[in-house]
């Protein structure tokens, strides 16, 4: 990474300030971030993990210059996300998740105007862009319809036109496929990806595993304001390198049973959820073959469905780093 | 320097089209006028009652509905915005909050004029009150001055509701004083001294007083007086805005507090 970094943070921390009680009142201190170092190339595209609460979207919020970090820094473009705002504003786009943040009584076409003129792009180069945005988010023909009539997935894609609008050189997405049926996530998915390939930086923070490993150059997961682990989502995925998975589904498994799974030799975790009126459980472990063969004689008398043996996924290994937490 | 124009011009419209499509912005400019319009005008339309009151009842209406438009666009647009998500939005371009809300408030102060059109003909269709005394030029300046006082206000307000919540909580109060200390509905010296002292700190008081002189024949006239009081009151409340603003850039960074969460 020899080329300045398009995005940068040193040490970056963000505590929230906030009060408790009615009568005695108590200054309570929140940290969102406790000191993030983050480096990404320009035209990378960069995926962000993290449960709810875990300072994904502060850390956004603070390289699109809405937030102000307590300390350390925060550079986009090489311009300083704090005192230089004005600068940088006009070279980033961001577009969060969710279906907030658009004027649901005005048209498509007349959010992207009022912006396009807030962004302050002359009104040649705002008409020939809309346009095209118009085209390639599929958006032509329904852009003088209000907002209101839109599909979630429409008002996604808007919300993807205005943040490109000043054609910006990083881009910001915070969980943007949140909420959207499967075929409008793949679809928003193609065209974060074909962004990057044409050579924007793309910072993207999601809840996805696989959105993040079908797409992403670079990952990091984030877990209580710190990053727990930073690379590609195949040298991710080498945190539970020497583990494989094994899944079963059962009707009705004792609690007792469970235990027994736990106490085999090499298991690391076993968790279980609900699948319509059975339980599937998902066995971590170093030997998934002898866990298979011990199967039998630990659920002996259970109703044992769909036995399967799979290598770990994205998804695996961050239920890992993050469970390791809690 | 254009292209903040542009934006500000931009908000206008943005402002403009919202409020014709508004139900809301319907209540503040026609509805609660012609209500306060009438009973003001079945009050001071009896017998016994000073004919020349009658004006506060052809008037009274208009202004309070183009107080209301002027104000919640300030207030309400504001806290609009947070509620639609766009004022995180707004606020992360490179356009200074100020230049936007200068455009929407213009546009609500455009907007509120109309209130004086149904208030107008209802006093005239309904209760054949005119106003035979007005000096059209005095009024026009009045009511200039008074519009610029509106502005003055709304863009001093604003950032108070963009910063904090708990401002937005004392909209109503606020909006209500401002009928009953600035004489929208009655003259001012019925009130108790020292709430004649509280309305001698607001613009809009010396305008209004103004307006009404200019539709009657007697009383006093100090017009150029009443004018610059409430320029050099509306340059203050600028001057204070000025400050806010930059408090507005610096803690809603701080806080986070932009987005409704």
């Amino acid at each position: 990474m020899a080329a300045q970094p398009a995005i940068e943070a040193r040490q970056l921390r963000k505590t929230y300030t906030t009060t408790r009680g009615i009568f005695r009142r108590e200054r309570v201190e929140r940290a969102a971030l406790r000191g993030v170092d983050l480096k990404i190339a320009p035209g990378e595209l960069f995926g962000l993990l993290g449960p709810n609460g875990a300072g994904k979207t502060t850390m956004v919020k603070i390289f699109t210059t809405l937030l102000l970090p307590s300390s350390g820094s925060a550079l986009v473009l090489g311009l300083d996300a704090v005192k230089e705002q004005w600068a940088l504003r006009k070279r980033i786009g961001f577009v969060f998740g969710g279906e907030r943040g658009l004027y649901w009584r005005l048209s498509g076409i007349d959010n992207l105007r009022y912006f396009a003129d807030l962004y302050r792009i002359p009104p040649d180069v705002s008409r020939r862009r809309i346009s095209e945005l118009l085209e390639r988010l599929d958006l032509s023909g329904r852009e003088r319809d209000r907002v209101e009539l839109y599909s979630r997935g429409m008002k996604q894609r808007l919300h993807l036109a205005r943040g490109l609008l000043n054609d910006p050189e990083v881009l910001f997405l915070d969980e943007p496929t949140i909420g959207l049926d499967p075929v409008g996530a793949r679809e928003l998915r193609v065209i974060v990806r074909e962004l990057a390939d044409a050579g924007k930086t793309v910072f993207l923070t999601t809840h996805y595993m696989f959105e993040a490993d079908a797409i992403c150059d670079r990952i990091a997961v984030i877990r209580d304001g710190a990053i727990v682990a930073e690379g590609t989502p195949s040298s991710i995925k080498t945190v539970v390198r020497d583990q494989g998975i094994v899944e079963f589904e059962v009707v009705g498994m004792p609690v007792e049973r469970l235990a027994g799974l736990r106490r085999l030799p090499g298991v690391t975790s076993v968790a279980i959820s609900e699948h319509e009126l059975a339980q599937v459980v998902t066995v971590h472990c170093a030997r998934p073959a002898e866990v298979m063969t011990q199967l039998g004689v630990i659920l002996d008398g259970v109703n044992l469905e769909k036995v399967s043996s799979r290598e770990p996924t994205l998804e695996d290994a961050y239920v890992q780093l993050i469970g390791d937490s809690q | 320097m254009r292209s903040l124009a542009r934006a500000s011009l931009s908000a206008f419209r943005v402002s403009l089209r919202l409020r014709v499509i508004s139900t809301w912005s319907y209540l503040n400019w026609l509805v609660f006028p012609v209500l306060f319009a009438v009973v003001g005008l079945y009050v001071l339309s009896r017998p016994g009652a000073a004919s020349s009151h009658v004006v506060y009842g052809v008037l009274g209406g208009g202004l309070i509905g183009y107080w209301s438009v002027a104000y919640l666009d300030g207030g309400n647009g504001i806290q609009e915005e947070r509620w639609n998500g766009t004022l995180e939005q707004i606020f992360a371009t490179p356009t200074r909050l100020w230049v936007i809300l200068l455009g929407k408030i213009t546009g609500g102060l455009l907007f509120g004029l109309l209130a004086f059109l149904p208030t107008a003909a209802i006093a005239y269709l309904g209760f054949h009150a005119v106003l035979p005394n007005l000096d059209p030029g005095r009024f026009a300046i009045s009511l200039g001055i008074l519009t610029f006082s509106f502005f003055c206000i709304a863009l001093t307000l604003t950032p108070l509701f963009a910063l904090w919540r708990w401002a937005f909580s004392m909209l109503n109060g606020f909006e209500l004083g401002v009928y009953i200390l600035c004489g929208f509905m009655f003259p001012v010296a019925v009130l108790a001294p020292w709430a004649q002292g509280v309305a001698a700190l607001l613009a809009p008081t010396w305008a209004v007083r103004a307006l009404y002189a200019s539709t009657l024949s007697g009383g006093p006239r100090d017009f150029v007086v009443w004018w610059l009081a409430t320029i050099g009151l509306s340059l203050a409340y600028l001057a204070g805005a000025y400050f806010l603003y930059a408090l507005v850039e610096r803690k809603a960074r701080i806080s986070g507090q932009l987005a409704l969460a």
